[in-house]
Parts: structure tokens; sequence; C-alpha cells
């Protein structure tokens, strides 16, 4: 292979505008250096390295070059990001847990039914806080729309709309099949259903992947107006309290439990699919880590959201 | 409270950081990348990799520090601005007043052992 093509290969890594800008002259600079010998392992490293910061610093989330505006934009999304992390984990976590008030005394259930409303009614402002934030992006999107068309947008929301349309269909599909069985066939007792209902949430999972990577194109392209863009910063803001109260919630929920029905988080949730365990059921550390990134990644970008408006 | 301005070195880093050594390089002319990089390792002992070198290139060119030397060569050499010279003599003053400092408070000479036989030859000759 050619010289300069194989080095120009591992610039894949870095954002197109970048590449165009200092690309050649880092191609020359590797000529000059390791000329036809093979790029050291820690020099492709280092460049895949340089090459990742260099595109999250071109959407706003690093650095200090970007203007108050872009760390605004980057900081809700990154919030965004981490309310999809939260969707999936609220999902097993709901799935998993979802007759645990059945189990549990009725003596001991006052705390982890307060830990659970709390989270619910959360949960239901932050689905409606991120709905209100797609219905003010609304005049901007249609704004882009009639001024550029659809042709800048046409990739990423027709892939969008084609994983929406797979995981309906996945779905409707398990739903009429879970009604012709019986009550064990559709626990565990069809080994064929089981993989069907966990493959559909493989698919669901790769779509919300999807259609969170949608919405952060959409909007990086979008022109917003400054004040649409600080009241959605500032609901990001609150989406952020909102999760922060989720995760309080579930972790009172879990500990409660562990406490008072252990039983319940050893045989009710995910028995016998890896280990069972009366604190740490497997289904529920799984959940957890989605939960704790998701946290993460709301609090980076509520403190890029912060530093937007000191600096705006 | 008034609010503490950072002080250039901060904004440059530490002296061992890409951004500082490449400026130092660049005061005392353009340079391409791979004489960069040679030049740096000459002078400081830190070899930077290529990623780094650019990464360093094009944080310091977004904050004017340097500017690209128009040229027909794909290897393209970058050059200090006004800016940039201001930033690194301002850098150099507050890590010489620290040296200082540092020399003073362990009672060393202020000639280091890096400069001193060029300064006693300096010395010698005149």
């Amino acid at each position: 292979m050619k010289t300069t093509t194989r080095y120009e290969r591992v610039l894949r890594w870095y954002p197109p505008q970048w590449r165009h800008k200092y690309g050649e002259g880092l191609v020359a600079l590797l000529e000059d250096t390791y000329g036809e010998n093979p790029l050291p392992l820690r020099v492709r490293v280092s460049l895949v390295r340089t090459g990742t910061v260099e595109r999250v610093r071109e959407v706003g989330v690093l650095g200090d070059t970007a203007s108050p505006s872009e760390r605004l934009r980057a900081g809700s999304l990154l919030v965004l990001c981490g309310w999809s992390l939260f969707v999936v984990a609220g999902a097993t976590f709901a799935k998993f847990t979802e007759h645990w008030s059945v189990a549990m005394a009725a003596s001991h259930r006052t705390l982890p039914t307060i830990a659970d409303t709390t989270t619910q009614a959360a949960g239901v402002i932050g689905v409606i806080a991120v709905l209100l934030a797609a219905v003010l992006v609304l005049p901007s999107f249609v704004r882009h729309l009639r001024a550029r068309g659809w042709a800048s947008l046409r990739r990423p929301l027709t892939r969008a709309v084609v994983a929406l349309a797979v995981t309906a269909v996945m779905a409707a599909g398990l739903i009429v099949w879970a009604h012709h069985l019986n009550v064990s066939q559709r626990n565990g007792g069809l080994a064929l259903y089981g993989a069907g209902a966990l493959l559909a949430g493989f698919v669901a999972l790769a779509t919300l992947a999807i259609v969170t990577s949608t919405v952060i194109t959409v909007t990086r392209a979008l022109d917003l107006p400054r004040a649409t863009l600080r009241l959605l910063s500032t609901m990001a803001l609150g989406v952020t309290v909102l999760m922060g109260v989720i995760a309080g919630g579930i972790g009172l929920w879990w500990a409660s439990e562990a406490a008072f029905d252990p039983r319940f988080l050893a045989s009710s949730i995910g028995s016998g699919v890896l280990t069972t365990s009366n604190t740490l059921p497997p289904a529920l550390v799984v959940a957890g880590v989605f939960m704790v990134a998701g946290l993460a990644s709301a609090l980076a970008g509520s403190a890029r959201v912060l530093g937007g408006f000191r600096r705006s | 409270m008034a609010k503490r301005t950072p002080a250039p070195t901060n904004e440059l880093g530490r002296q061992s950081e890409p951004s500082f050594l490449i400026l130092t390089s660049l005061a005392s002319g353009e340079k391409h990348g791979y004489a960069l990089a040679k030049d740096v390792e000459a002078f400081s002992g830190v070899a930077l990799g290529p990623g780094t070198l650019y990464g360093a290139i094009s944080r310091l060119e977004e904050r004017g520090l340097i500017a690209p030397v128009p040229s027909d060569d794909r290897r393209q050499p970058y050059q200090l601005t006004a800016t940039g010279r201001t930033a690194l003599a301002a850098a150099v003053r507050d890590m010489r007043a620290l040296a200082d400092e540092g020399a003073q408070r362990l009672r060393l000479s202020v000639l280091s052992s890096r400069l001193a036989p060029r300064a006693l030859l300096t010395g010698v000759a005149r």
C-alpha cells in the first residue's frame, strides 16, 4: 500500500474538518519520522486517542476554545446522552422489580413505596421535560428544512425512522406471541420466547442509541435562537437534578429491599441467569452500571452548561 | 472578591507541556512538524508524539499564538505570532521568577549546570 494512503487511513479517527486543515501536515510528519517502516503501536494508539479527543472537542464537549453557545449546546446534548442511558436502566429496573410490593410484607412497605413513587414521579417529569425540549427545537428544525431542505439530514433521520419501525414491528410481534402463551412460558418456560425477548431488548437498545445519535446530529445542525438555547440548557440542568433524584430513589428502594425482603432480590430478579444474590442481583447491577454512566454523562454535561452560562 | 487572573504560565501549562515547548522552539524561527519535533527533543529531551504535537499545534493556532506560514510544501511551517511571543515571554518570566525563588531557598548557584559552561566561556572570551 502506498505510504501516504497508509498514513491517511490512520487519520480517520480525526474529524473531517480537522483532517482538512492539519491532515496533510500530520501525514508529512509521519512520513518524515517513520518512512516505509510500520507505525509503532504506541503511535497508532496515540493517534486514536488524540483523534477521538479532537472529535470530542469539535462538538464542544471539551476544551476552552468553544463559544459559550457551543458549550451550552454540547452540555445539553451530553445530558441527553445521560438520559438515554437512564431510560435503559429505568426500563430494566421497572421490568425486573414490577412485583416487589406483592412480595414484601405490608409493615415494611412505607420506605420503598416512598422511594418508588418519588422515582416514578421524577421519571415522568423527566420524560415531559425531554418532550418539551423536542417541541422547543421544532421551529428551528422546520426553519432548517425550509432553508436547506432534507438533504443534509435525510441520512440520520432515515436511519432513526427505520430503527424505530423495526423495533415497533418486533415489539408488536412479541406482544401478539405473548398473548398465545401461558404465564409459565412467558417467564422462562419457553426458551425460544426468552431468546426473542432478549433479541427485542437488544434491538430496542440499538434503536435508542441510533435515535439519540440522530437527535444529536440534527440539533448540532440547527441554528437555535439564543433564548431557546438558554432555556434548553436550563432544562438540561433540571433533568440532571431529576436523574439524581431517580438514582437516589432507586438506591433507597434497593437498600430497603435488601434489608426487609432480600428473598425477592435473590429469587425473583434474574434468578439463575448468571448467579443469584440477596443484595446484588446481576440484572440490577447491569442496570445500575447504566445508571451510573448516565449520571456521570449528565453531570459532565451540566458542568459544561454551567461553564457556558458563566462565559455568556 | 476580585477574580484571580491566571498567569500566562498556567495558560501554556508547565514547562514540559507541548504548548510551551512548541512556542519555545518557534521562538528561534519558523518550523514544520518534523523540524519542531526534532528541535523540541534536542533542547528538552521530550519526544512529542505526532498526535500530541499536532493537537498542540491546532490549539495554539486556535488561540492565535502561532500561525501557518504560506507554503507550497506539504510540510506546513508555523511561526510565532506577536501574541504568542508575548505569552511565551510572560511564561518565561514567571518560570524564571519561580526558578530564582527555588534557587535562593536551596542556596544554589543562579547559574544552572547546563548554562554555566557557556556563560563561563563567554566571560573568558571577554
